[in-house]
């Protein structure tokens, strides 16, 4: 530590302060000498350590010693006897000298590391207070760029320079806006955590620290110094140190708000997305539910064939209507991501059953074969989603082939995919309208095409991908189409065989 | 209680839902009394007795559920409920409360009738209570443990024949999946639906005609099942 550092500041050259020295002696001399022999010289010995304790007070240390010295010297020379020269006649006057300068030295000691201590204490005060204010700065700051520039405020105040590097999307350092040495240096302090000292061809090398928070890595800070020695540098490193943990703190603050905000906007607009579609989706099925039931109740009476004929007509397309609504109801939620599957063991047989249940009059006109597979495993799935698209795909075969043909119905297991296909005997889809088919819903757009087919296959096809697993039309043009459905068989849970147990 | 006089109590707070519903059930000589509210439904439950309610679980002003569950305090009288499709959660809560069955909208007249009277020939007969049984061509005796398939005796494990009773004894009436794991398992499996779903699908092999198009064996999707006689 310096002792003039408090002077260097007020550029008081060191040879301005050897001169004052020099002066301040000389003056006392002067003073003193004229009285040499009235004076006693104990007297004049007090004015020079009265010298050397003001010297060491305000010009250091180094000008402390020096008076001290000279003052022995001048006062040797000029007040003891014989004067204008070096010599001593009473050699008391050495002990005097030797004293004088003990003294002086001493003073010049004390003084000098209270003044030390006194400038420690000061400084650390600072310290503290600078990082206070940039905590402080840093708690209020609402985006990157306050915090940057707060940062930037206290590195300029340090006689530093920083850039901040921060992370990517993909929770990767972004290095780009630098070049490819300094990449590599940030890259070692961003994977090893720890500080890195670059390299420089004049002045200290810069200093990478890593911006570690409590929840992780948040980017890494780089120190350029500035008009600084590097001893300086070093000794500020642990300030900087501070610096990076309170700036890791502060953006992974920014980072959880941001989180927090986001949140929040997407839980408000999916309140407000499910509150939509359960309003319209109860809005749209009561009316419904009354024209159908209504409808229904006109066709039973004992009324004039056309009049039922017409009563039995509103009823179907009720219904057709519902399931239209149904299905882009369904399709809000799926593409929304919405749609909470209930997947549960269970049987294909059991889906195909109540499908077949609940389109008995639709299927009426075909001829249907079952093919199960011996064994069928349990997969898991939402039998409620499930059947819904085994309904379109049958309710599609049934619409696209001519009455009369047969619907065939097969569940078997291939690799590691329990499979479920609706084959019919129609004319077979054109294998680039099939793409179109499917295209049209991934991108979301259900303006154009066959509006019927289309939906039904989309809604059936991002049901199968919910489960994880895949739906397929394959087409032979004259010879029908078949969709499969293919859901993984996954490890269903074990079961304790009755016989083990309790024989029957 | 026969069907010829049956008395019913529809609460549901669509007037055009109500008014079909009501012109359906009166169509066959039954009385209808109608609610639009819950509050409403329940001191009209309480005055008019009837033997049968049907109730909407979407209503105004109360939980469907809890009137369900109400209702369920003082009377045996079965309960059908109308709810909407995509509903699966409610349904289950509702025949949890106490529901018998339900009606998912829209429906027709058809659907509707023949609930009803499901639901009320289920109430006649858990009134005789008889150990013998018969639908298809299966006979149960309850007395004697034994099930017949045309003439010929079917051998029935423990649990399928555990059950073949439980369904049976609330025949007509959509049983949740956890209800029935916990007649048969008992309450520790109740999680464990797997093992419902591979005995039903058993005990259709063995007793329906068609395994695949079961006409007793009902599976109620994401619900539970419901046997018919």
């Amino acid at each position: 530590m310096k002792p003039n550092q408090a002077f260097a500041g007020r550029q008081v050259s060191v040879w301005r302060r050897y001169g004052l020295v020099v002066i301040a002696c000389l003056l006392v001399t002067l003073l003193t000498a004229p009285f040499r022999d009235t004076l006693q010289l104990a007297n004049a010995v007090m004015l020079f350590l009265l010298v050397v304790f003001l010297v060491a007070l305000k010009l250091g240390r180094g000008p402390a010693v020096f008076a001290a010295f000279l003052s022995v010297a001048l006062f040797d020379f000029f007040l003891v006897p014989p004067h204008f020269t070096f010599a001593v006649s009473d050699g008391v006057y050495l002990i005097t000298f030797a004293v004088m300068l003990a003294v002086g030295l001493l003073t010049t000691g004390l003084t000098t590391s209270l003044q030390d201590e006194t400038e420690r204490v000061r400084r650390h005060e600072r310290e503290t207070r600078e990082h206070y204010e940039l905590a402080r700065t840093l708690t209020g700051a609402a985006s990157i760029e306050q915090v940057e520039a707060a940062v930037a405020s206290y590195a300029a105040h340090q006689q530093c320079r920083v850039r901040c590097f921060w992370l990517t999307p993909e929770r990767q350092l972004d290095t780009s806006h630098s070049e490819l040495v300094e990449s590599h240096l940030l890259q070692m302090a961003f994977s090893s955590q720890q500080p890195v000292r670059g390299d420089a061809e004049a002045g200290p090398p810069p200093l990478y620290l890593p911006l570690r928070a409590p929840m992780g890595m948040r980017g890494v800070l780089a120190i350029y110094p500035e008009h600084m020695d590097g001893q300086d540098f070093l000794q500020r490193e642990p300030r900087f140190i501070t610096l990076a943990s309170l700036l890791a703190i502060a953006v992974e603050r920014l980072h959880y708000v941001d989180v927090a905000r986001q949140t929040e906007i997407a839980i408000s607009a999916e309140k407000l997305r499910s509150s939509l579609l359960a309003a319209l989706s109860h809005d749209l099925r009561t009316p419904l539910t009354s024209l159908l039931g209504m409808a229904d109740a006109l066709a039973a009476r004992p009324l004039p064939e056309a009049e039922r004929e017409a009563a039995r007509l509103i009823r179907d397309q009720a219904g057709a209507v519902h399931k239209m609504m149904t299905n882009l109801l369904d399709m809000a939620r799926l593409q929304a991501g919405k749609l909470p599957l209930r997947r549960e063991w269970q049987l294909y047989e059991e889906v195909i059953s109540t499908s077949l249940q609940l389109l008995r009059p639709t299927l009426a006109a075909h001829p249907l074969t079952l093919e199960l597979a011996p064994d069928l495993p349990l997969v898991r799935f939402d039998a409620v989603l499930i059947e819904r698209v085994l309904c379109n795909l049958l309710e599609n075969a049934a619409k696209y082939a001519p009455a009369g043909s047969p619907i065939r119905i097969r569940a078997y297991t291939e690799g590691d995919a329990a499979c479920l296909a609706v084959c019919d005997a129609g004319p077979g889809i054109d294998p680039a309208q099939l793409e179109r088919l499917f295209a049209l819903f991934e991108r979301g757009d259900a303006e154009s095409g066959k509006p019927g087919m289309g939906l039904g296959l989309g809604i059936a096809k991002a049901i199968a991908e919910a489960h994880g697993g895949s739906l397929t039309l394959s087409a032979t043009p004259g010879a029908g189409t078949t969709a499969c459905l293919r859901l993984p068989l996954g490890t269903p849970p074990s079961m304790v065989t009755e016989d083990e147990h309790e024989p029957g | 209680m026969s069907q010829a006089e049956l008395r019913i109590l529809l609460i549901e707070d669509e007037p055009h839902i109500r008014r079909f519903v009501r012109s359906t059930l009166e169509a066959q000589q039954w009385t209808v009394y109608e609610a639009d509210c819950g509050q409403r439904g329940l001191v009209e439950a309480g005055s008019r007795q009837p033997d049968l309610l049907i109730v909407d679980l979407g209503l105004p002003d109360m939980d469907g559920v809890a009137l369900i569950r109400d209702f369920r305090h003082w009377s045996q009288a079965p309960v059908l409920v109308l709810s909407a499709r995509s509903d699966e959660a409610d349904k289950i809560a509702a025949l949890d409360a106490g529901a018998d069955d339900y009606l998912t909208k829209p429906f027709g007249v058809g659907e509707l009738l023949a609930r009803v009277r499901a639901l009320s020939r289920r109430h006649a007969r858990q009134l005789e209570a008889s150990p013998l049984l018969s639908f298809g061509e299966v006979s149960v005796d309850l007395a004697r443990r034994e099930v017949r398939r045309g003439g010929v005796e079917v051998a029935l494990t423990p649990m399928e024949y555990k059950l073949l009773c439980a369904l049976l004894r609330d025949a007509g009436k959509a049983l949740t999946h956890r209800m029935l794991m916990q007649a048969v398992w008992g309450p520790g499996h109740t999680d464990d639906s797997h093992y419902l779903r591979i005995y039903m699908s058993r005990l259709r092999q063995k007793l329906e005609q068609d395994p695949a198009q079961p006409v007793h064996f009902i599976t109620l999707s994401g619900v539970g099942y419901r046997f018919q006689f």
